[in-house]
């Protein structure tokens, strides 16, 4: 037996003393992961720890400035992503990286096309991804365009792209942050498929309650430097924050003590859409408000928040603003009516990635910072800029840093700034804290509550059910395009939640 | 991490990083020093302001490529309307009093550029097709409106016009300083006025761009319709360097501006570019075909020199990425 023949060494995979820096920021110290044979290995640790450039060591996508790698015992020095998957090292990444135009079938053996033969047999390769994508349990056509597919369907083809005959370790960085409860279940089943083949599993999340439900061993990275390996049993969730953060984390969700409004400060009622299965969707939120939605991927939930904020088209329904009747054709219009959005989608639509922070943060708040003329009154936008950085604890070295070389908790902070920077009297934050770290988290759940206490109305739409039980005073959850339910503060429970979202009754 | 001009020189090839970094002004000073030492008639003022004068006219539409280019668009129509607006220009100048000759000759300039604009911004067009399209209307139409011959000024405006475009205030070229003025103006607006800080901002992400609030259409429009004015006003300048107008001006222009603003490291795909920069782009290209003409190099080699320099521009500022 081939997996026989390579159990010589105790471990699959070995990385020891690797350190790596770029130009002077050195980003890994002598780092050691070992990864055994049939292991689900938990790799943790916030943001800018170093945890995605040690996985890209290991794929080939950089190369360490010393260490060494061992695979089966054997060292191995991959050159590029290429090297690194005919080892049999397979990364999927966080962030999508499949070719909209082709089709499932094309994209998940992509990497194979032109390899050995120069026809490609498409019927067999379409049957062989179907093959592969039924035994995943998720349903989707092989033969479909990549562009249509879901979000959730496209991160199973992505996941599907990387498990193959010879996958011997494979790494999942953040698989998770689009999935529903469900999906994230059918998700774990394959893992343990997997696992029972003795591949290796390198699993990085920020949810810790799926560590515990899945991984063997916990390795926490600090700062570029390991904290060391523990099985899983031997810790608990404070633990791993206390290893991840440095510090005792009490309270993960600040205290609710806003006294919330009688009348509405703002109510939408009936709205229907033109373009996307939203319907029929009533609710209002008061001040002081955090209003919280939840329910399943596709449930319609950011698309009520696009049509609310006239991104997407209204077919019916109306808006009011403190009583007031208003419209929001376009962004345009809403942001007129002091109406702000922090997208889910932080990196495409929320911020302005090759620009700095300053410029990020003035872009919706030119009125007040510029002449007549249009021209910026430079010590004024410094002043705004400077004061919204130290309020959201902007940690970077200035305020003319690129937004693209924040962490993502930093970026999200520039993304509430920009609507902060206005005195916004409703903003919708979706998915506030995807793929954001523990202590990123705590600060942007403050500032929410801070924002609520001024008299705002907050409209939070999150997956995370801890997350939206913990800041919000009220859920609706939504199902199939529309308000299915909605759960006062004491009827909270990811059960309940879970039942509406699927279109049930509660017990 | 913002380090003072002096740490960096100090850091470990420190120098190299620096040139890299300010590479369009790097080449540009070596031009200069190479030029200066092969030949003996680079440097004496009849020459020198010979070639500011070549490239304003380029300069004048590369300046309002670089704001389209910015947004994340092209635009191909700035040399036939450099045509089709000489041609103009220099029908009206022989019918009415020059200031409305100008100011018609700007109007039109404009409303040509609005019609890309509206067909890129409103009409959701590939800019590279609306503009690509308007091109050809525009070269077929100064072939139509002047027979396809040249048209003479006749008038004493003509005249005016001639001798303002061909001389020179305190040694300094007038079409030049029109240039410069230009750039100075684009410089104010898209560095310190809001105008300057949405284009950047759609160019770079346009759909955050449409959900933090910003007229995106508006400023697409917009950006299109200033370079149609900016061609108006270039035509103006060439038109009058030559005392006429005819539908052979401008060939291949907008590719020259095109080449331009990427030598001076802006981004196609929108976001980044500065007009310093551009204007260095300007000179680098106008310094090249002047050199070369000084050492009597035929016009096609010199087209080959002039691609092999873009492709080592753009592969300096690769360099600057990593």
């Amino acid at each position: 037996m081939a997996i026989m023949e390579e159990n010589k060494s105790e471990y699959r995979l070995e990385m020891s003393g690797i350190s790596k820096s770029f130009g002077i920021v050195s980003v890994l110290e002598d780092v050691n992961l070992r990864v055994k044979h049939g292991e689900i290995h938990a790799l943790l640790g916030e943001n800018g720890a170093g945890k995605s450039t040690l996985m890209k060591i290991l794929s080939g996508a950089h190369q360490k400035d010393s260490g060494e790698v061992l695979l089966n015992g054997k060292e191995i020095n991959p050159k590029n992503t290429h090297d690194g998957q005919v080892l049999g090292i397979n990364v999927v990444y966080q962030e999508l990286s499949l070719v909209n135009d082709l089709s499932v079938a094309e994209n998940i053996y992509l990497h194979k096309l032109g390899a050995n033969k120069f026809w490609m047999n498409w019927k067999k390769i379409t049957q062989d991804a179907q093959e592969l994508l039924d035994s995943l349990g998720f349903e989707i056509d092989a033969s479909a365009t990549v562009r249509n597919l879901s979000i959730v369907q496209k991160q199973v083809v992505e996941i599907a792209k990387a498990i193959s005959e010879d996958t011997k370790v494979l790494v999942l960085d953040e698989p998770t942050t689009v999935f529903d409860p469900t999906d994230t279940q059918k998700l774990f089943d394959n893992l343990f498929k997997l696992k029972e083949r003795g591949i290796s599993i390198i699993y990085i999340s920020h949810h810790l309650e799926e560590i515990f439900k899945i991984a063997d061993t916990v390795t926490v990275l600090k700062d570029g430097v390991d904290t060391g390996s523990m099985p899983t049993s031997e810790i608990d969730t404070d633990g791993i924050i206390h290893l991840m953060i440095g510090r005792e984390l009490k309270d993960l969700y600040p205290l609710r003590d806003v006294v919330v409004g009688d009348t509405a400060i703002f109510e939408v009622k009936n709205l229907t859409a033109k373009d996307t299965l939203v319907h029929d969707v009533s609710f209002c939120v008061k001040p002081g408000e955090v209003l919280g939605i939840a329910g399943l991927g596709g449930s319609g939930r950011t698309e009520t928040a696009k049509l609310i904020f006239g991104a997407h088209r209204k077919k019916s329904g109306s808006i009011f603003l403190n009583g007031e009747k208003i419209t929001t054709k376009s962004p345009v219009e809403a942001v007129e009516h002091e109406i702000g959005l922090v997208s889910e989608n932080r990196k495409e639509e929320g911020v302005f990635l090759p620009l700095s922070i300053r410029k990020n943060i003035s872009v919706t708040n030119f009125d007040s910072i510029s002449s007549s003329l249009g021209f910026i009154k430079t010590d004024k936008e410094h002043d705004n800029v400077r004061g919204l950085m130290n309020k959201l604890n902007i940690k970077a070295p200035g305020s003319e840093v690129d937004v693209k070389n924040l962490s993502g908790g930093n970026q999200q902070k520039v993304a509430l700034a920009k609507w902060l920077s206005i005195d916004s009297k409703v903003i919708i934050i979706d998915e506030p804290t995807r793929g954001v770290d523990v202590g990123a988290k705590v600060e942007i759940y403050n500032l929410i509550n801070e924002v609520a206490k001024k008299g705002v109305g907050v409209i939070v739409i999150s997956s995370d059910m801890p997350e939206i039980m913990g800041i919000a005073d009220r859920i609706l959850v939504m199902h199939e395009g529309t308000i299915y339910g909605e759960l006062p503060k004491e009827k909270f429970s990811e059960e309940n939640i879970l039942r509406y979202s699927i279109g049930k009754a509660l017990k | 991490m913002a380090l003072t001009l002096k740490q960096q020189l100090s850091t470990p090839g420190g120098i190299l990083k620096f040139l890299i970094k300010y590479n369009t002004i790097f080449i540009f000073l070596v031009l200069v020093i190479f030029s200066a030492v092969i030949s003996d008639v680079f440097f004496t003022s009849v020459n020198l302001s010979n070639l500011l004068k070549q490239v304003s006219g380029i300069g004048i539409i590369s300046v309002g490529m670089l704001i389209v280019i910015l947004t994340g668009g092209i635009d191909l129509s700035v040399g036939s309307m450099v045509a089709l607006l000489a041609v103009i220009f220099a029908i009206f100048v022989n019918l009415f009093a020059l200031p409305l000759a100008i100011l018609l000759t700007l109007v039109i300039g404009f409303g040509l550029g609005s019609v890309a604009g509206y067909l890129v911004a409103y009409q959701k067009m590939a800019p590279f097709i609306a503009t690509l399209a308007l091109m050809t209307v525009a070269r077929g139409m100064g072939f139509i409106f002047s027979k396809g011959s040249p048209i003479r000024f006749e008038t004493y405006g003509g005249l005016f016009m001639s001798n303002f475009a061909n001389n020179s205030t305190l040694g300094v070229p007038n079409i030049a300083i029109v240039f410069f003025i230009i750039v100075i103006i684009a410089t104010i607006m898209l560095k310190y006025n809001v105008f300057g800080r949405l284009v950047i901002a759609i160019g770079s992400n346009e759909e955050a761009s449409r959900l933090s609030g910003i007229k995106v259409g508006k400023y697409k429009f917009l950006v299109y319709a200033i370079s149609g004015t900016l061609a108006a006003l270039a035509a103006i300048i060439v038109a009058s360097r030559t005392n006429l107008g005819s539908p052979n001006m401008g060939l291949s222009w907008e590719l020259d501006a095109i080449a331009a603003v990427v030598i001076g490291g802006a981004s196609l795909s929108g976001g980044k570019g500065s007009v310093i920069n551009t204007l260095m782009g300007v000179l680098i290209l106008g310094l090249i075909s002047n050199i070369l003409n000084l050492l009597n190099v035929p016009s096609y080699p010199q087209q080959v020199v002039k691609g092999g320099i873009i492709i080592f521009a753009v592969l300096l500022q690769r360099f600057e990425k990593k």
